[in-house]
């Protein structure tokens, strides 16, 4: 990075960044109520799908004795996945200094925080009495992957929040200081109390920068442990399919798959919704198909080691539930996954002519349909063949499929996500101004000056 | 033609008595009238009684009463026509062979236990005159107690005349019992003296509950229509012995039994991660503080 010497240039390229990336706040058009229209709309729709829920009990979902987790559970541990992507990017990344992501962080913290906040909603649609969620923390057993998973969820929402946070005070300064009248009151009153009266001096930066190192390192182990203990409900059972040692592993790599999608098919939204081909580059969309290739394939190297070995010696019971994804009925489902989901892409990807803007966000938008369905394939067949050979049960015990109810409220929690980032991009900015005009090589000085009004 | 129709019949006749004889329990001819060896004597029919109701009654029920397994076929009551239609000789070849669910006894039973039974079943064939007559069992009434430092158990037993009186119960076995989940344990049998009473040691080596409890049940025997006494639980026996079912190293998801390094890893982990937010929003206070400075 060069620094700019001249005040003159500085200050016209610091003013030209921050009303890019302000667009996002000021912005307020048609297109912008008709969204929060459509997911306002499909958040009610899910509401009132839960009330009924509530009401008549899990009853109304497709689950039954033998398939007791459904599509909540597999949405549950899609959200999750989706959510480790904050710590991939706005920290092992930054720890490892690879300059290219450090836009991309604010939107990986997004990300994280809406799914992560969804994945503990999604918890309490799950339940029969949610009425009971206290109950949890009240007699939880500390020996229990589902207390730890409680835990570390909870744990790695606060970190998401403070690392969106932290990196956000000195944007809040700035926006305190140069915006003024294009926004409504409540929002500049908020940046005020937000921004704990920045200054600016080297010692607040400081403060800053050793904060956000204890985060980025603090999340690393919580972010690995989130989806470890969220394959361990799986993993701690004795259930062909899940009783796997690689099962922590496995489930990290296909997360940094579906966030990294997810990562993408956000920042070209951006990029188009709000003009900011100049902060969201060819260039990044390029290095995001190169993780996406990356993390791709060390999924795909645990997903052969997952169904390859076990495959290989077809213990009895083993054998019965690989048949049935590999020829039986789950057989498209998780053929297409692999296949469409994931060799294709990473194949498509090595090609740099692959690697532009769009057909990355469209081939994201496969790998991150392709990762909800794994999670399907990952909790459901197990399920439907018990312990036990059982005689005469309701034929509906046999077969899991969801309700009308049940898709609602899966189409609630999407919704709802994108309603938070739809939020937060509308509060905050899209990318870390400061650091961006730094790395541009605008002095910090700058920063906290109130610019003329003309 | 008319022949060759006639033929035709036939045929079919043959066929079918062919498929009802299959269906019937065929005993070859030279066993039919082999001649039952052993005397045809009250001793011999008790005997066989003794025997039956060992082996035979569990399916075939009470003599004359009807009240045999519901199997298919069913067990047929000694006194019913199927039963008393065979000779000696076809008894004896049927109890010996079996067919289907009836057992064959040839492995089990000796021969001349076998043939003591054909007595028995002889004695309800209604051409003969009966040896053993049973009366109907007689109303009595039987109270028990038990000293749990002795073991002893004390029996009284009395049963109303024909006049209505009041007598002892005497010289009449008395069974003692103890209670386990699925049915009485028989441990011993005792006879009533004149005054109608006895009494019987338990032996030292009654496995009862956890803490040595034991429930001792008295009764009389099938002659007799009398309530079993079950006793009060007494501490005369060893105690059982409770296997651990939970083996060490099992993790067991509840708080008594969480491991300890499994409970200090979750708490240190959580605790440590916390702690280092705490340190983290101190930080942020410190900004703050350095702002209004
Ligand atoms: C497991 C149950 C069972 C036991 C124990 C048993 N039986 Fe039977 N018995 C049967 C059944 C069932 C039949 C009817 C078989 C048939 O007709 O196919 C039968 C038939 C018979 C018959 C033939 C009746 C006829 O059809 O002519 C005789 C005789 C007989 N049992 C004697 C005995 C004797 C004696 C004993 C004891 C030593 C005995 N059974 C024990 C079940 C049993």
């Amino acid at each position: 990075m060069n620094k700019i010497e001249s005040p003159e240039e500085s200050r016209k390229l610091l003013d030209k960044i921050v009303f890019d990336l302000t667009r996002s706040i000021v912005k307020k058009d048609e297109l912008t109520r008709f969204w929060f229209f459509i997911l306002i709309m499909f958040i009610g729709v899910g509401l009132w799908g839960w009330g009924i829920q509530i009401k008549n009990g899990l009853g109304v979902t497709g689950m039954r004795d033998y398939v007791s987790w459904g599509m909540y559970i597999a949405n549950f541990v899609f959200f999750v996945a989706v959510s480790l992507v904050g710590f991939l990017i706005s920290s092992t990344l930054h720890l490892l200094n690879v300059s290219w992501s450090k836009p991309i962080s604010r939107v990986a913290e997004q990300v994280a925080i809406a799914a992560v906040a969804l994945a503990g909603i999604i918890i309490v649609n799950d339940m029969g009495r949610p009425d009971r969620l206290l109950n949890v923390f009240i007699h939880g057993r500390f020996a229990s992957p589902i207390l730890w998973d409680v835990s570390v969820v909870m744990t790695y929402l606060t970190i998401s929040v403070l690392l969106f946070y932290l990196p956000l005070i000195p944007d809040l300064a700035i926006l305190r200081n140069r915006m003024g009248d294009e926004l409504p009151k409540w929002k500049m009153k908020m940046y005020s109390i937000l921004s704990l009266g920045w200054k600016g001096d080297a010692k607040q930066y400081k403060i800053i920068y050793h904060a956000m190192r204890v985060l980025m390192i603090l999340i690393i182990p919580v972010g690995l442990s989130i989806h470890t203990v969220t394959s361990w409900l799986f993993a701690a059972t004795l259930r062909a399919g899940w009783d796997s040692t690689i099962m922590g592993p496995y489930f990290v790599a296909g997360a940094f798959v579906a966030g990294v999608a997810a990562v993408v098919i956000l920042m070209y939204a951006y990029r188009l919704r709000y003009g900011l081909k100049d902060y969201f580059e060819d260039i990044h969309f390029s290095q995001m198909g190169k993780l996406l290739v990356f993390v791709g394939l060390l999924y795909l190297y645990f997903n052969v080691n997952e169904f390859l070995v076990p495959g290989y010696k077809m213990r009895a019971a083993e054998g019965v539930h690989l048949l049935n994804i590999f020829t039986g009925s789950y057989a498209a489902m998780f053929w297409s996954v692999q296949i469409l989901g994931l060799i294709l892409p990473i194949i498509l990807l090595l090609f740099k002519f692959f690697r532009k803007p769009l057909s990355v966000t469209l081939i994201s938008i496969v790998v991150l349909i392709g990762a909800w369905f794994k999670r399907f394939i990952i909790v459901i067949p197990t399920l439907e063949h018990p312990f036990l050979p059982v005689q005469n049960v309701p034929a509906d015990f046999h077969h899991y499929a969801p309700t009308s109810i049940e898709i609602m409220i899966t189409l609630f929690s999407f919704m709802a996500a994108l309603l938070i980032i739809t939020i937060l991009a509308k509060l905050f900015p899209v990318i870390t101004i400061w650091e961006y005009a730094e790395e541009k090589g605008i002095d910090k000085k700058y920063f906290s000056e109130q610019p003329k009004k003309s | 033609m008319i022949k060759k129709l006639n033929l035709l019949v036939v045929a079919v006749l043959i066929l079918s008595a062919q498929q009802v004889i299959s269906q019937e329990w065929l005993v070859p001819a030279d066993k039919q009238n082999v001649k039952n060896p052993s005397e045809f004597n009250l001793e011999n029919v008790k005997k066989g009684k003794e025997i039956y109701i060992r082996e035979c009654k569990s399916c075939h029920g009470d003599a004359g009463k009807h009240n045999g397994l519901a199997l298919v076929p069913p067990p047929p009551d000694v006194t019913s026509k199927i039963m008393q239609d065979n000779t000696d000789g076809e008894l004896f070849y049927k109890m010996s062979t079996g067919k289907g669910v009836m057992p064959k006894f040839d492995v089990i039973l000796s021969e001349s236990d076998r043939w003591f039974l054909v007595n028995y079943i002889k004695n309800y064939n209604p051409e003969i005159t009966p040896l053993l007559v049973e009366a109907p069992p007689v109303k009595a009434n039987l109270t028990a107690s038990i000293d749990g430092s002795t073991r002893v158990v004390t029996v009284s037993a009395g049963f109303q005349n024909k006049k209505g009186e009041k007598e002892n119960l005497t010289e009449t076995p008395v069974n003692i019992c103890v209670e386990r989940a699925f049915g009485d344990l028989p441990v011993g049998q005792v006879l009533t003296d004149d005054k109608g009473t006895a009494s019987f040691k338990l032996p030292e080596n009654v496995i009862g509950d956890e803490e040595g409890f034991v429930k001792v049940v008295v009764s009389l025997g099938e002659d007799f229509e009398a309530k079993k006494v079950t006793l009060e639980k007494a501490k005369i026996g060893i105690p059982k012995e409770t296997p651990q079912l939970i083996r060490k190293g099992v993790i067991w998801s509840t708080n008594e039994n969480i491991p300890l390094w499994m409970l200090l890893s979750y708490l240190g982990a959580i605790g440590g991660a916390w702690l280092t937010i705490l340190y983290v929003v101190i930080q942020i206070v410190k900004i703050k503080k350095l702002s209004a400075k």
